[in-house]
């Protein structure tokens, strides 16, 4: 063996070792979830998920509140940040030279790297202050400033790859502007799309700090009007952990489950869509 | 004949649903107006958070027509939330400050609810319990008393069997009423060795520099460090080291004495500390931690402290629910209380059941 071949292993052994070492912490967090959160689902059982949360040394009771409050912020932000991402992505990419497309771009850019308590703070003083109360309608709209910068991105990333032929048979057959663009530029770039989406849906389902001071944690009951209080289990793991209750611990890994496997469903999903992405 | 949804009237649905959302819940809010059900905030402390998830259930059973819920936001945003009304109530480790106290002089009440102890815990490989003063303490966190076998320590500690080891001082590295207790404490025991300057939530602490001082975030890293540090010592809230089963030395109060950290020590200190505490929720009570730490009387544990509630004297509709709720406080609320904390003593409640006449709608 040359001193080349003797180089090339030594490079390839600490690629790989620096590889592990940079997805090892991840995998080390990933299987402690697992591993703290199974015993405490299987042995609170499915009424994890129904009933209420327990009391300081008063077994383990269940994140209902905080499980309905997330996903109902999860939708509801989604329907409010999805449609207004995807009109933005489409002006962006559609007018590149329009002085306020491009400020879309470098905004929904900037953005994306915005500390999330910060958008909490807004949130908090231009809505819940004026209100003059916590609500689910301030987390929703919170968390959907969240998402708009990411789904915003990722749409413009699919939209910007899809092929100029395209296009410009589309106007070719004589189609007009909007049709060229939702019909055949979104139809081709929807798969890209749909992961940017659903990306951006799992992105708020694990959000803390948004919700630190707007959502009022109401973790006695399910939360439905745009007025009353509400939680999400992000707040409930942050709230337990910080307690010196074995109970309340235990409580918050069962929680820190459950978010995980709901991410991990929004993520297995995307990824479907991103694999069949190639016509 | 095919029917097409086009895409931009679907994505357009999606804002509109949300717009329903909101519109329909701020019609049936107001259609809901004049219903008998009252729904009560409270923020601030994190330290009483686990104390408040035992309250509230048992108050909302025994109340149905009330919703109560408190958010742990820290002492300082509770009571900003509180003033700035987004909250009805605020949990507050400290008292209001006299100048917040004056600003809003007549329409505030203050009350203890629930005592605290902060305990030295440690991490020591010997039989037996440690026993501390503030002067040692003092000494300790200042890089003075450096060796477990120190001759100050061994005086404290005769019966002992102390190595020769560096003390690994353990402390707070956030912020922290924990901090600002401990040292109080150090102060009150100890001037000539525990400066006033030295007294906070957060201090500069010479053992750092001196010797083996460690910080620490929260009571949960406190605690952390020493489980895991041979030879260290600190201080945490006692439900810590309680679920934890740490070691906790007994600390000499005012009289002289040893105490061990007890419900009952605690709740001792506080009756001990009571006729220099106010007679009415009206009152200032910003010099309350002067009266019950290191608080006179044989039994008193000198490291105690109270956590207050905060309230309004005129709520409106919800006046009856909030009187209830401070009602059940201290009553059977007293009952109820969480292994880690103490109940108040009886003069107390008394004082605090003023309240309930105060608060007007």
């Amino acid at each position: 063996m040359d001193a080349r071949e003797i180089k090339e292993k030594i490079f390839l052994a600490v690629v790989v070792i620096l590889s592990l070492a940079a997805v090892l912490p991840v995998f080390h967090v990933f299987l402690s979830v697992i591993w703290n959160g199974l015993g405490v689902i299987m042995k609170a059982g499915p009424r994890f998920l129904l009933d209420v949360p327990p009391a300081p040394n008063a077994g383990l009771g269940g994140i209902a509140p905080s499980l309905a409050g997330t996903l109902l912020l999860a939708v509801l932000s989604s329907l409010l940040g999805i449609p207004l991402s995807l009109f933005a992505a489409v002006f962006a990419v559609e007018f590149p030279d329009n002085p306020l497309a491009k400020g879309v771009r470098v905004l929904s850019k900037a953005l994306l790297e915005i500390p999330s308590v910060v958008v909490g703070m807004l949130v908090y003083a231009i809505l819940v202050v004026p209100m003059g109360r916590f609500s689910m309608l301030a987390g929703a709209l919170a968390l959907a400033i969240m998402m708009i910068p990411y789904v915003t991105t990722y749409v413009e990333q699919a939209l910007e790859g899809v092929p100029f032929t395209y296009r410009e048979a589309g106007f070719a057959l004589g189609l007009s502007r909007p049709k060229v663009v939702f019909d055949i530029m979104v139809g081709i770039a929807r798969r890209g799309i749909l992961t940017g989406m659903l990306i951006g849906f799992a992105k708020v389902l694990g959000e803390t700090a948004p919700l630190l001071f707007t959502l009022g944690r109401d973790r006695y009951n399910i939360p439905l009007g745009p007025l009353d209080y509400g939680d999400s289990i992000s707040l409930l793991i942050f709230d337990y952990a910080q307690t010196p209750y074995a109970n309340m611990h235990q409580v918050a890994w069962g929680a820190a489950l459950v978010l995980t496997l709901m991410f991990l469903a929004v993520f297995l999903i995307s990824r479907r869509f991103t694999e069949e992405v190639f016509l | 004949m095919e029917l097409r949804i086009s895409a931009p009237l679907l994505a357009s649905m999606g804002p509109l649903i949300f717009i329903l959302w909101v519109v329909l819940g701020l019609v049936g809010a107001t259609a809901r107006g004049n219903s008998a059900e009252v729904s009560i905030l409270g923020s601030g402390s994190s330290f009483i958070y686990p104390q408040m998830s035992i309250w509230i259930p048992k108050f909302t059973e025994k109340y149905p027509w009330v919703t109560l819920n408190y958010n742990p936001t820290g002492s300082g945003t509770g009571q900003k939330q509180f003033f700035s009304k987004l909250v009805d109530f605020a949990a507050s480790d400290p008292p209001l400050t006299r100048d917040v106290w004056l600003r809003y002089r007549g329409q505030v009440l203050q009350m203890p609810v629930v005592l605290g102890a902060v305990v030295i815990t440690y991490n020591l490989p010997v039989e037996g319990q440690l026993r501390l003063d503030g002067r040692v303490l003092a000494k300790i966190y200042r890089g003075e008393v450096r060796y477990w076998d120190d001759p100050l320590m061994r005086e404290l500690n005769p019966g002992m069997k102390l190595p020769h080891k560096e003390i690994i001082a353990v402390h707070r590295s956030d912020s922290s009423g924990t901090t600002n207790i401990f040292t109080f404490f150090l102060h009150k025991a100890s001037p000539q060795d525990w400066p006033l300057d030295l007294v906070g939530k957060s201090v500069e602490w010479p053992v750092d520099s001196r010797g083996n001082g460690v910080g620490a975030k929260g009571n949960q890293g406190v605690t952390q460090v020493i489980m895991n540090t041979p030879y260290s010592l600190g201080y945490v809230e006692l439900s810590y080291a309680l679920e934890n089963d740490l070691p906790m030395a007994s600390v000499r109060n005012a009289e002289g004495n040893f105490v061990s950290p007890s419900p009952q020590s605690v709740t001792e200190a506080a009756k001990n500390a009571f006729p220099l505490l106010p007679r009415s929720p009206l009152d200032d009570f910003s010099l309350d931690l002067d009266a019950v730490v290191y608080a006179p009387g044989e039994g008193s544990y000198p490291l105690t402290s109270f956590v207050h509630l905060i309230f309004w004297t005129r709520y409106g509709e919800k006046a009856e629910a909030i009187r209830e709720f401070v009602r059940f406080v201290n009553t059977e609320g007293q009952e109820l209380v969480a292994e880690g904390y103490a109940p108040i003593p009886p003069e107390l409640r008394s004082v605090n059941l003023k309240a309930v006449g105060l608060i007007k709608p």
